[in-house]
């Protein structure tokens, strides 16, 4: 037999998902075909989607092999531990100040944490810079302006191409260039609503 | 008004300074993107969306068409002279087009794909503009029931003709409708799938979605394979074609005009499609055909003479009935949504300005982007040599600012930041984005046609199979599905579709 992990993995995915959604939506009135209530439709999709993920499920076995990209040992342990980390800080945010005690701005630090170890491993360092990149952004525009939130941006998004973090300069000259012109098309042209320059108190 | 007058209506509308400059804005992006490898319409479609709520819905859409014909003609000058394809679409210009580079006509190449493109254009133009009128009277005796079963099949077909498997792009279609749920219920005001987050109320963020799975995806994605650009090093020579190349042409450009336009009206098709058909076609019947694999005009001519048509006969289930006939289409549909108008068929009436002037302006755009690619050609070779390293970080920090201006708010920068880790790991389990985002689109529209056409037929479920509009639609999607679980088909579709 040879087995497709990836269908495998897919048939799971949609089966998973599809077994949540009919979970939840215990919560809301079917009513009757003639007058569908708010459950009806999502009964309807989430049972055609349990249905196609348990075919991709039984097709897998037959049209393989397709492995999965093979994980490093670290990148196999350092996944749990991210998601151990980012969620530690995420729970623990409030304690660093007023400022984490948003709802959100604690969930974009239990991101940021999360990302950021999961760097830590060959295989997920990609995925880990880039989403890092975006966190760091939101949670600096806000109190940090737009021209700050940017420059950690590139800084970080620049961890993830090996090129860059041989030659500092040139992601210095990139960031300067970027700045400005985000500058001139967001803040001159579209006339975005956001601080520029860090907030003084 | 008659089509002369309404057309004369569209110039006047196309012509205004302003929306001049985003068509031109629009092309110009469109073939830089065409021209750079790794940035697909797409995502650039998808990162560019919040910048165009601050404008007049039709300048915001005439500029976001521009880029994706834009991108048909920009994807053709890698192909040909790096036998780099900037698009999918113009993967099958590569096979002639960078023979003919390497014969020493790559001027010539050039000129047959940008004229191709034009002369499509121009005809693809002049059938939205006749069709669309017409397909809009049409589409105005449509019940809910007939709505419900056309989008089912618009579903079905963009399945279908996705890459890869055809039971996971339905399974990748129904989690889109399953996203597109998330939010209140229209019509009793319940919350569903919220989780009690208040900006989960007015549904999934479609600008998060859409940037995520394509724009920031793709950055991690093309980081992780490694960059291979050749310098160029043939020189592009006389742009003028000889007597022979323009007879050798002319017929092709022709079935391929044709081709494109069907192909791209088809729920499904689009651009990519219609170039492998046109290629195979030519392939086929062409008088030389003998010559192909050593640079063959009618190679180059034929394929890019109906993507371009396809790129833009693919607005017209769009302007018509609503309906979007592939990713970009979805795309279109979200800005217009987000501009606060429905597309469907009462949009040519309700908005004529916009109805008109975009199809005036796709002419116009033609005309730009023959300039823009002929005499400008050099320029755009100069783009390709700046490398991805320095172009990703812009386009995440496009993406940022975007995500965050939609509604001023870092929620909607944390769920592109999810979509970009889901979109990912779809990517590595070959599940296709795009029929996502179509479902994800089409979702609420089919809720509402399935509620209403129920209502309607007192909960009898047959009224789908009586209305005739209603039956053909599902006997056509019924066909196509079965017709994928024939293997020779299915092969033919991958062959096409993998070049």
């Amino acid at each position: 037999m040879k087995i497709n992990a990836k269908d495998v993995a897919s048939g799971a995915l949609l089966i998973l998902i599809a077994a949540t959604g009919l979970w939840l939506n215990q919560d809301h009135n079917l009513g009757s075909a003639r007058r569908m209530g708010p459950g009806y439709m999502p009964m309807l999709v989430f049972y055609v989607q349990l249905a196609l993920g348990m075919i991709v499920l039984a097709m897998a076995f037959f049209n393989g092999p397709d492995p999965l990209e093979k994980w490093t040992k670290a990148d196999a342990t350092m996944l749990p531990v991210s998601i151990i980390a980012g969620t530690l800080a995420w729970y623990f945010a409030p304690v660093f100040g007023s400022f984490f005690e948003n709802t959100y701005n604690a969930l974009g630090l239990g991101m940021l944490v999360g990302f950021l170890v999961v760097c830590y491993s060959m295989g997920w360092r990609l995925l880990g810079f880039i989403c890092a990149a975006m966190c760091i952004f939101s949670l600096l525009l806000e109190k940090g302006g737009l021209m700050l939130a940017l420059a950690a941006t590139i800084g970080i998004s620049a961890l993830a191409e090996p090129e860059h973090r041989a030659r500092p300069l040139g992601v210095l000259g990139l960031t300067i260039f970027l700045l400005a012109m985000c500058w001139w098309i967001f803040i001159k042209q579209l006339d975005i609503r956001v601080a520029v320059w860090p907030l003084q108190y | 008004m008659d089509i002369i007058g309404n057309l004369a209506h569209g110039f006047a509308v196309a012509l205004s300074f302003q929306n001049l400059l985003f068509a031109l804005i629009g092309a110009l992006i469109g073939t830089a993107i065409g021209v750079l490898p790794g940035i697909g319409p797409v995502a650039t479609i998808s990162l560019l969306l919040p910048i165009t709520f601050g404008q007049p819905a039709t300048t915001a859409i005439i500029m976001l068409a521009g880029i994706y014909y834009g991108a048909q003609y920009g994807g053709s000058t890698t192909a040909i002279l790096l036998n780099l394809p900037g698009e999918i679409s113009s993967v099958v210009t590569t096979l002639e087009g960078y023979k003919m580079a390497r014969n020493g006509r790559a001027g010539a190449a050039l000129a047959t794909s940008a004229l191709a493109s034009f002369f499509a254009g121009t005809v693809a133009t002049i059938v939205v503009a006749g069709s669309g009128p017409l397909l809009t009277s049409v589409a105005l005796s449509f019940g809910p029931a007939d709505y419900f079963s056309l989008m089912l099949l618009g579903l079905i077909i963009s399945a279908v003709l996705a890459q890869g498997s055809v039971i996971k792009s339905i399974g990748m279609v129904v989690l889109g409708v399953a996203l597109g749920l998330v939010g209140t219920d229209v019509q009793t005001g319940q919350q569903r799938f919220t989780f009690g987050v208040p900006e989960l109320s007015d549904g999934i963020s479609f600008v998060a979605l859409a940037m995520g799975m394509f724009g920031i995806a793709e950055i991690i994605l093309n980081l992780e394979r490694p960059e291979a650009r050749s310098v160029l090093k043939t020189k592009v020579g006389s742009l003028w074609l000889t007597k022979e190349e323009w007879k050798r042409a002319t017929p092709s450009v022709l079935r391929g005009t044709l081709v494109g336009t069907v192909l791209g009206i088809l729920p499904g098709g689009g651009a990519a499609l219609s170039s492998f058909g046109s290629y195979m076609m030519e392939r086929k019947v062409s008088k030389n055909r003998h010559l192909f694999g050593t640079g063959a005009i009618e190679g180059v001519a034929g394929p890019e003479a109906a993507n371009n048509a396809a790129a833009q006969t693919s607005f017209i289930p769009l302007l018509t009935l609503g309906i979007p006939a592939n990713a970009v289409m979805a795309l279109m549909v979200g800005a217009l949504i987000i501009q606060g108008i429905q597309p469907g068929p009462r949009m040519v009436e309700a908005q004529p300005d916009l109805f008109w002037g975009l199809i005036a302006s796709m002419w116009i755009g033609n005309v730009m982007l023959l300039v823009i690619n002929l005499p400008m050609i050099g320029m755009w070779v100069k783009l390709l040599q700046v490398p991805y390293k320095f172009l990703y970080p812009a386009i995440l920090v496009f993406c940022s600012i975007g995500a965050y201006s939609v509604n001023n708010n870092v929620f909607d920068v944390y769920s592109t930041v999810l979509f970009a880790v889901f979109g990912y790991m779809c990517n590595k389990l070959k599940l296709e984005p795009a029929p996502l985002l179509i479902g994800f689109v089409l979702g609420p529209m089919m809720e509402e046609h399935l509620r209403r056409a129920m209502l309607l037929s007192r909960g009898d479920v047959m009224v789908f199979l009586e209305r005739p509009i209603s039956a053909s639609m599902l006997a056509i999607g019924a066909l196509a599905m079965a017709a994928m679980l024939l293997p020779n088909l299915r092969k033919g579709k991958e062959a096409a579709l993998t070049g």
